[in-house]
């Protein structure tokens, strides 16, 4: 009978997973009604030879139960094993929402394009939004009256003769005045142009342009530059080709396409050898230098980049937007 | 064919199949139009790429014995505006419907046919570029031997044109009249009466050529652009014009079996002389970055056209009247550049001097500004520069206007940037709950500066907090809070905020009258903070509470300093106190720190504002505040006795005032 008792103790004590069903355990077989209490209290019904060897058994028993009952008990405690629904944490519950900020995705383009030309020692340089007639046009090879004004439709300013400026070229006329080479620089900044808006169009929108100029820049040097810009912006397969192109600032002038993954060319850039005329206006001497420019516009990188298609979610700051970036 | 014209020449745009032929769209590039607007343009550039010879075309002309001069007279009254007037008569001409040839390549290129004398004129442009015009003889004006002058029109004559337009004319337009009445206005439209219709007979052919700024002028103010005055505002060759009356005359006898009259009359004074320019071919080589032999150099000049000779070390080439953009020698460095192919030329990073450009401050201000913010939860807007009338009425600053707006939403140049992040909250308000939002972005005003007013630019940073739950705090003191660390982070240690009211306060009407401040350092505005007016906000439905700042950014850069100061860790322990004190709810917090800090002296470590709130019922109209009041020395552990002391000083300091201390 005890060795029944002992068998079927030690089972029950296995199965017992809560600190309630371990309480109840204790209460079966060591508590004061106890099956293994009530037989030790019991040895007196039993023959006297029995009664010793009996007696030694149940308190073993009850000394091993005893061990074993403190050492559920603790590890019940220590691995927190007081399973109870309520005391459960549901860890699939969404963590507290703390306020994430988000930088505008033109931002985020714009610091990558200024950190990868600053890796290669062009400084960053800024002007004016509003503009006079002769850093925007004149003396960038643009006369009054001449077609070549056509490609630029310009805000005007009411009460003065000035206008707001339809590129960032202004900056580098205004940084070559107050430099002499050898310099490389990018303008990031806003410009303006009086266009009917549509998804791809904006009157107010951002450009990047670049300037070097040195002895021997060559268009050779040109492509090399612009080519580690591309591939450090868009990954290392990116395939880039130059193609003939015209600006009146430039000559050679040239468009800059990058290849798109669905195999198409897609324009990026315009892109050129510094007129002399413009390093006449900036009072350079002639044919001393030689220098190449560029410039893109950085909607167009970010909609490439991210693949957004409207360029009026640029300014129409719709959080949903905002949030992705 | 395509994808080499777009590497060497022009980009094609499409390809397109008709029948057994091909359509390409090509974008000619702007100073390629005098030459390149045209088919024979076009196929010129295709023979320079593919080293072919173009071929020159005999006209094959039969003429009658008739003489032109014994019918027409021309008569140029200005050679400038008008370089040259080609003219050739028909006579037996049967005008009818053009043969389909003619028709689809026409139709391919936009054209409507409309007879045949009419469609080989347009024919002709298409494929030399030079446009073309014809007269019926018999419907000029005169006797016999009819003129035709082109002259500049008088004050208050009129023109009707051919599609039943009325022009007023001025003295600054050139036309083509006869001796009665103008004809056309030279070189952009014909005018009604001599046009060429089914009972002609006789025509007058006209190739000529046009001064283009006259012709653009001209285009501009009667805002009249056709295909004719498209070309002429280019510039085409004025070479041009007998080739292309010959051509024409020739398809018009072929179409029609027309009599062609012997002659040609050309008004011409040649002022177009071949241009000779001076190229380095070093130079060439240099500027391209390529290694290429003077012989490919001649080899490529000539496939153009431009014979070239050594001069010593210098190649003397000559640029032939067709090519106009051709003036300097980058310009040939250009074609010699494109033709030798683009894509040949080797990329070589340039060799510099190994120095790291200067960083700018404001660089580095502008992207840790960005990023603190960030970190407390801002989205960043972008807003447009331009906004209406409304957005700068509710400054103080005087705005900028366009002349020429797009709308009248876009009239002016914004002069705060707090107006766009109201209506970026408003917009965004209709989704979400909690909006945090800021921009650093460029604003305008007209200034008076050495008595002259100018206009000013600067860049300014804003933001704005709108918040569904303000239990626990408002957009204000968050706002508050965020700026503060924020002047922590970029090192300006000096900012507090007044809260001048007075009238003559620079703070724009936006908004809450009394819930706003200005943040200066001293004395001198760096911007301010405040509730946004509940009136802007209540227009649109919002009724929760936001608030915003705007500041001088260009300021703060000048404050900034990247300079940090250790200052040594105390060795002693702190001892903290609390204070409960009633004061009067006009009684500001910053009046009481002075107290505190004052009777505390210097042992006072800090002081921490950590619950206010007012109970109208309880506190008879005040406010409780409470701090937890920090003492601390550098050199001792202070003593119970010396805190206490310290303590009993300060809560005697805030009863002077007559504020109720609260008892624990």
């Amino acid at each position: 009978m005890l060795n029944k008792l002992k068998q079927d103790a030690f089972k029950k004590i296995e199965e017992a997973k809560t600190l309630k069903e371990m309480e109840a355990f204790y209460r079966q077989y060591l508590g004061r009604k106890g099956e293994l209490s009530r037989f030790l209290r019991s040895l007196g019904d039993f023959p006297e030879k029995e009664r010793k060897e009996k007696g030694k058994l149940a308190n073993q028993i009850k000394e091993e139960l005893s061990k074993l009952i403190e050492k559920k008990k603790k590890e019940f405690q220590t691995s927190g094993f007081k399973v109870q629904s309520e005391d459960k944490l549901d860890i699939t519950a969404p963590g507290l929402k703390l306020p994430q900020g988000h930088l505008h995705p033109m931002t985020l383009v714009q610091r990558k394009v200024e950190e990868i030309f600053q890796g290669m020692g062009f400084l960053v340089a800024d002007g004016p939004e509003i503009e006079t007639e002769y850093y925007n046009f004149n003396a960038l090879n643009i006369p009054q009256n001449h077609p070549a004004r056509d490609l630029w439709d310009t805000f005007w300013l009411k009460d003065a003769p000035l206008l707001l400026r339809t590129h960032t070229s202004p900056v580098q006329v205004r940084y070559m005045e107050k430099h002499s080479p050898a310099l490389r620089i990018i303008v990031p900044g806003r410009c303006f142009r009086h266009e009917a808006t549509d998804t791809t169009h904006e009157a107010v929108f951002h450009q990047v342009e670049g300037l070097m100029v040195d002895k021997d820049v060559s268009v050779g040097n040109f492509k090399a530059v612009i080519e580690g810009f591309l591939k450090q912006f868009f990954g290392p397969d990116t395939k880039m080709r130059l193609r003939p192109s015209y600006f009146p600032f430039v000559e050679p002038g040239f468009e800059i396409d990058i290849k798109r993954k669905q195999g198409d060319w897609l324009e990026l850039m315009g892109a050129g050898m510094v007129h002399p005329n413009v390093f006449k206006s900036v009072g350079y001497k002639a044919n001393r230098w030689q220098g190449f420019a560029f410039g893109f516009g950085l909607e167009r990188l970010t909609m490439i980049k991210y693949g957004i298609d409207n360029i009026r979610l640029f300014f129409d700051n719709d959080l949903r937007f905002l949030k992705q970036f | 064919m395509a994808d080499l014209l777009t590497l060497r020449s022009f980009e094609i745009e499409s390809v397109e199949k008709k029948g057994k032929d091909w359509i390409l769209d090509i974008d000619i590039l702007p100073n390629r139009a005098h030459d390149c607007a045209s088919h024979r343009g076009v196929g010129r550039e295709i023979a320079a790429i593919l080293n072919y010879k173009m071929k020159s075309v005999d006209y094959k002309l039969k003429y009658i014995k008739e003489k032109i001069t014994d019918f027409l007279k021309i008569r140029v009254t200005d050679n400038i505006l008008c370089s040259r007037y080609t003219a050739r008569m028909l006579i037996n001409v049967k005008v009818a419907s053009s043969p389909s040839w003619i028709v689809e390549r026409l139709e391919v290129c936009g054209l409507r046919s409309i007879n045949n004398v009419v469609d080989i004129c347009n024919y002709v442009m298409l494929e030399t570029g030079q446009p073309l015009h014809a007269f019926d003889f018999d419907k000029l004006g005169g006797n016999k031997v009819k003129n035709i002058i082109v002259r500049k029109a008088e004050k208050e004559e009129k023109i009707t044109s051919l599609d039943d337009q009325k022009f007023d004319l001025d003295e600054d337009i050139l036309l083509i009249a006869d001796d009665e009445k103008p004809l056309c206005i030279a070189g952009i439209k014909g005018g009604q009466g001599p046009e060429v219709d089914k009972s002609t007979k006789k025509i007058v052919l006209e190739a000529a050529n046009f001064d283009y700024l006259t012709i653009r002028r001209t285009s501009k103010k009667l805002k009249l652009v056709t295909d004719a005055s498209w070309r002429f505002e280019r510039e085409p060759d004025a070479d041009l014009t007998k080739e292309a009356i010959d051509m024409a005359a020739s398809l018009i006898q072929q179409v029609t079996g027309a009599g062609i009259l012997s002659g040609l009359i050309d008004v011409y004074s040649k002022t177009d002389k071949d241009k000779k320019i001076a190229l380095n071919p070093n130079y060439a080589k240099n500027l391209l970055g390529i290694e290429i032999k003077d012989k490919e150099i001649k080899h490529i000049l000539e496939n153009l056209g431009f014979k070239s000779s050594h001069r010593g070390d210098i190649l003397e080439v000559v640029i032939p009247s067709w090519r106009k953009d051709i003036n300097i020698q980058e310009d040939l460095i250009e074609e010699i550049g494109r033709l030798y192919g683009l894509e040949k030329i080797p990329g070589r990073m340039p060799l510099v001097a190994l120095i790291s450009p200067q960083k700018n401050d404001y660089l580095i201000y502008r992207d840790k500004t960005k990023d603190i913010l960030l970190g407390l939860g801002f989205c960043e807007a972008y807003n447009r520069s331009l906004v209406s009338e409304r957005e700068v009425s509710l400054g103080r600053k005087k705005s900028i206007e366009l002349a020429n707006p797009i709308s009248q939403e876009q009239k002016y140049l914004r002069t705060y940037l707090m107006p766009s992040l109201v209506s970026n909250l408003i917009e965004n308000k209709k989704r979400v709950g909690d909006i945090r939002m800021f921009e650093l972005g460029r604003v305008f005003e007209k200034i008076q500066k050495d008595k002259k007013q100018t206009t000013k630019e600067q860049k300014s940073l804003a933001g704005i907090i709108s918040l569904e739950n303000t239990e626990k705090q408002t957009p204000f003191y968050e706002l508050k809070g965020g700026l503060d660390l924020l002047f922590n982070k970029l090192g300006i240690t000096d900012c507090w905020y007044d809260d001048a009211i007075s009238v003559k306060s620079s703070i724009p009407g936006f908004y809450q009258p009394a819930k706003r401040a200005e943040i200066k350092t001293g004395e001198d505005v760096v911007g301010w903070l405040g509730e946004i007016n509940k009136e802007i906000l209540d227009n649109y439905k919002i009724y929760t509470e936001a608030a915003g700042f705007e500041l001088d950014f260009e300021k703060l850069v000048r404050l900034a300093s990247e300079e940090k100061v250790y200052i040594a860790l105390s060795k002693y322990p702190s001892v903290v106190r609390d204070i409960s004190i009633l004061v009067g709810k006009d009684i500001k917090v910053a009046q009481v720190l002075n107290i505190i800090n004052r009777a505390g002296g210097k042992l006072v470590q800090d002081v921490d504002l950590f619950d206010m709130y007012k109970d109208e019922e309880n506190f008879e109209g005040r406010k409780s505040l409470a701090f937890h009041v920090v003492y601390q020395s550098k050199n001792r552990t202070l003593t119970d006795k010396e805190v206490n002391k310290l303590h009993s000083q300060v809560i005697k300091a805030l009863e002077k005032e007559g504020w109720e201390v609260r008892k624990q």
